[in-house]
């Protein structure tokens, strides 16, 4: 349940999908599945790009409002950077599926907690951008996400990141923020009451954690940046460790 | 809807041919299932079952709700399975296709209908209060004999589960978290499984198991029979498709009861395994506030 | 200049170094799969593989693996015949994306009278003449400058089986053992059994044998090389034990 457990991915879990990844973090367990570029349906098919379909299934129950908006926000920042003008009227289609949220032991589960949807985002994002590589979806740049929550201990207002699900409920305000390889802002979401200041904290905390430098020696060997920021993992150097495994194992005959 | 490739001639008259001469294309026997694997989550009611390329989860959930008002000393049980296109692309949310409307009525009548779950046990305050436990199958990857598969993972997800403790107290339910007390068991009776046998050739006189899906697109009919370690039948359905001489169909039930044994004896050694695991520092049995009761 | 080649783990939108790129004033860089260009002068990789820098053939390319073709000009492929149109046939390439078109006279010495009469459902073996973003993918099944079918038109009898583009790609290179890595259809022959193979460019490959056993034998040694890894040591003890499981 602590938000300081390393992060795991394994790449190609479902043999017939085209990428597939599954990836857990922070208690959270997520499989998503990449098919594409397909031929879209006539109502989806545009004629210069491709569509992104994203759906995120939940563990228990059917989607409801919570996975539609999920559904679209992703869809949106995933649009950005998938080159779908590669595939006009074709079809990107992407399957979330939730498998395990971290469990609260003090309060009875479907208890519907008002934020719940942020902290799962980074997650979901995650899964998404390695299955996309998974899947050899030509894309723009990668991208990384974090989850920041700004809490009231006493007092002060102190900003958490990746904040447990009782921190959640006390919570001023929640943001996620999303970044690509190349820094840009990508997504940015916020629930809550906080100050146009608060907001500047919060960007440059997520933005501390999501782009940390990686420096590169005459473009093979890469230099791993040992401070942890926040006691964060990185995430960047977290995909690129697990694909650079997958394109080892895929071109060992090479 | 996207269609899905049908398979081309030369693969329909290779995998009859093939089957004629006693071979399947991934060398099993006719008899045998493909490599059998399930993982329970860390969470109480989550059961992972892979069946070579086919792989389900089912999670299993609980929460108090109002009984039906005509049947009010009965709780709620559910079974959806909602198809995606992480299974296939081949199937739309929202758009239930021949297969999962197939899908979701044999796991009713198998795991439902058969009384596998004691809903009366679900009751918690006549006609006010009683548990609603739904089970969501959700497939991840398609490769045959999803029937199978699903059942299953529904049974042993059902199986693995743990509800909430409950007391009541002049009328006052209370719920326990569970940091205050351990999750109960559900009140099961028997466990059922499904045993799909696919068919082939024009006499319809070739009978395997565990289609896989290239096998699947080619069979001209099928047989599902759902039944428990003791032989108890919960039903059989064998739904059009080429005719079976009846001879066949008794035999292959009588298979498929050595199956169904070996499926329960499986799942058994899979549950005992968990509860070791998770019992470590043996204090499993303090914490129970059950009965010993005799399951089938 | 470097005169070696060299490779390197590249995700997309990773930057690379311009002194790697290399430079000759005769001939222009040719950028292979997996990149793009941005004028005037980024080169962006888009997928995650291994950068791969030929100075000698002046190109450059990013190697990876995958399981959904896309069409290109000149890949010989296996199709599946959809259905018949009045001057074409539709041909199923990748499954659950559009049809290509084969026109009717593209077989060898086709005339309107004495064309070949396929059967929805009928595989075929052809090479891709058109494929861009906008249009479906036309096909041939005769070479257009000597008139010959050279092994292209309708498959018959055998098995097709689903494989990586890479190991599609990998099975039709020239000197597949010392550049691919892959012994297993020379150690399948080597152990006497008669076949013979297609390897579609979109990830099939068509195995042909007059005993259903060994066309078995082949597809699962194949797959498993496929869906495996597997090394040349590995593939000597998968088709032993093969061989063995099937006697």
């Amino acid at each position: 349940m602590t938000a300081n457990t390393a992060p795991e991915a394994a790449l190609g879990v479902l043999p017939k999908a085209d990428g597939s990844a599954k990836y857990s973090h922070a208690g959270y367990t997520i499989t998503a599945s990449v098919n594409g570029p397909l031929e879209a349906q006539r109502k989806d098919e545009h004629p210069n790009e491709a569509h992104v379909d994203v759906i995120v299934r939940p563990a228990a129950g059917v989607g409801a409002t919570r996975e539609r908006h999920l559904e679209s926000v992703l869809q949106s920042s995933l649009s950005q950077i998938i080159l779908v003008k590669n595939f006009p009227r074709g079809l990107i289609q992407i399957v979330l599926q939730i498998e395990e949220t971290p469990e609260n032991d003090y309060v009875n589960t479907k208890l519907v907690q008002a934020s719940v949807n942020f902290p799962i985002m980074p997650a979901l994002f995650q899964t998404c951008i390695l299955a996309l590589l998974s899947a050899a979806v030509p894309m723009r740049a990668t991208a990384t996400a974090s989850v920041v929550a700004i809490v009231l201990e006493g007092e002060k207002k102190k900003t958490v990141v990746d904040p447990t699900p009782k921190q959640l409920q006390t919570a001023q305000s929640v943001h996620v923020l999303a970044f690509t390889s190349h820094d840009e802002l990508l997504l940015a979401e916020s629930e809550g009451d906080f100050t146009v200041q608060e907001w500047d904290e919060i960007y440059e905390t997520a933005k501390g954690i999501c782009c940390r430098p990686q420096t590169r020696k005459s473009g093979a060997e890469m230099v791993l940046d040992e401070a942890d920021v926040a006691g964060q993992a990185d995430m960047r150097q977290f995909i690129r460790s697990t694909m650079e495994g997958k394109v080892a194992a895929d071109l060992h005959w090479k | 809807m996207p269609r899905e490739a049908e398979p081309s001639l030369n693969e329909k008259t290779f995998v009859l041919q093939a089957l004629q001469e006693k071979l399947r294309l991934d060398g099993r026997e006719f008899d045998q299932y493909r490599p059998l694997e399930l993982t329970f989550g860390e969470e109480y009611g989550v059961a992972e079952v892979s069946l070579g390329k086919t792989k389900v989860l089912a999670k299993a959930s609980a929460e108090v709700t109002v009984p039906y008002p005509d049947r009010p000393l009965d709780g709620v049980f559910q079974i959806s399975t909602e198809l995606s296109p992480m299974a296939s692309p081949a199937f739309e949310v929202n758009r239930p296709t021949e297969t999962e409307v197939l899908l979701s009525r044999l796991l009713e009548k198998t795991v439902r209908r058969s009384g596998a779950l004691d809903t009366e046990s679900l009751c918690l305050v006549a006609g006010q209060k009683c548990w609603s436990v739904r089970v969501d199958v959700h497939v991840l990857s398609h490769d045959g004999n999803l029937i199978d598969a699903c059942c299953f993972a529904v049974v042993a997800a059902l199986r693995h589960f743990k509800k909430a403790d409950t007391s009541i107290e002049g009328g006052v339910l209370t719920v326990y978290t569970p940091a205050e007390r351990e999750p109960v068991p559900l009140g099961w009776l028997h466990s059922p499984f499904c045993v799909t046998w696919s068919v082939f050739g024009e006499e319809g006189d070739i009978a395997i198991l565990d289609a896989t899906r290239a096998e699947e697109q080619v069979r001209v009919g099928s047989c599902t029979i759902s039944l428990n370690r003791h032989g108890e039948i919960c039903q059989i359905a064998k739904l059009g498709g080429t005719a079976v001489e009846a001879i066949a169909l008794l035999n292959c039930t009588g298979i498929a009861l050595t199956k169904a044994k070996e499926l329960s004896s499986y799942l058994d050694g899979k549950l005992a395994e968990d509860a070791k695991r998770r019992d470590k520092s043996g204090r499993a049995e303090l914490l129970t506030a059950e009965n010993d009761r005799v399951t089938g | 200049m470097e005169t070696q080649s060299q490779s390197f783990v590249v995700l997309p939108g990773d930057a690379i170094d311009p002194s790697i790129i290399p430079t000759t004033k005769t001939k222009p860089l040719r950028l292979g799969p997996g990149l793009r260009h941005i004028p005037p002068s980024e080169i962006v990789p888009t997928v995650s593989g291994k950068l791969i820098v030929d100075p000698r053939k002046n190109s450059m390319w990013v190697e990876y693996n995958s399981h959904r073709y896309i069409p290109s000009q000149n890949d010989l492929i296996i199709g599946q015949i959809a259905r018949n149109a009045a001057d074409f046939y539709y041909v199923n390439i990748s499954p659950y994306n559009s049809n290509a078109t084969l026109p009717h006279l593209s077989f060898e010495s086709a005339t309107k009278k004495t064309r070949p009469q396929l059967a929805p459902g009928q595989l075929i073996y052809a090479r891709v003449t058109l494929a861009n973003k906008h249009m479906d993918a036309e096909l041939e099944c005769v070479s257009s400058t000597t008139g010959k079918a050279e092994g292209l038109g309708p498959i018959t009898g055998g098995m097709v089986f689903d494989i990586s583009l890479g190991f599609a790609r990998r099975l039709l290179m020239a000197k597949s053992k010392d550049e691919g890595g892959l012994q297993v259809l020379e150690l399948l022959g080597e152990e006497g059994l008669a076949f013979e193979t297609a390897v579609g460019r979109n990830g099939k490959v068509w195995v042909g044998s007059d005993s259903p056993k060994i066309v078995i034998i082949v597809g699962r040694a194949l797959k498993e090389t496929d869906e495996g890894d597997l090394g040349v040591d590995a593939q000597k003890k998968l088709v032993k034990r093969l061989m063995r499981d099937m006697r």
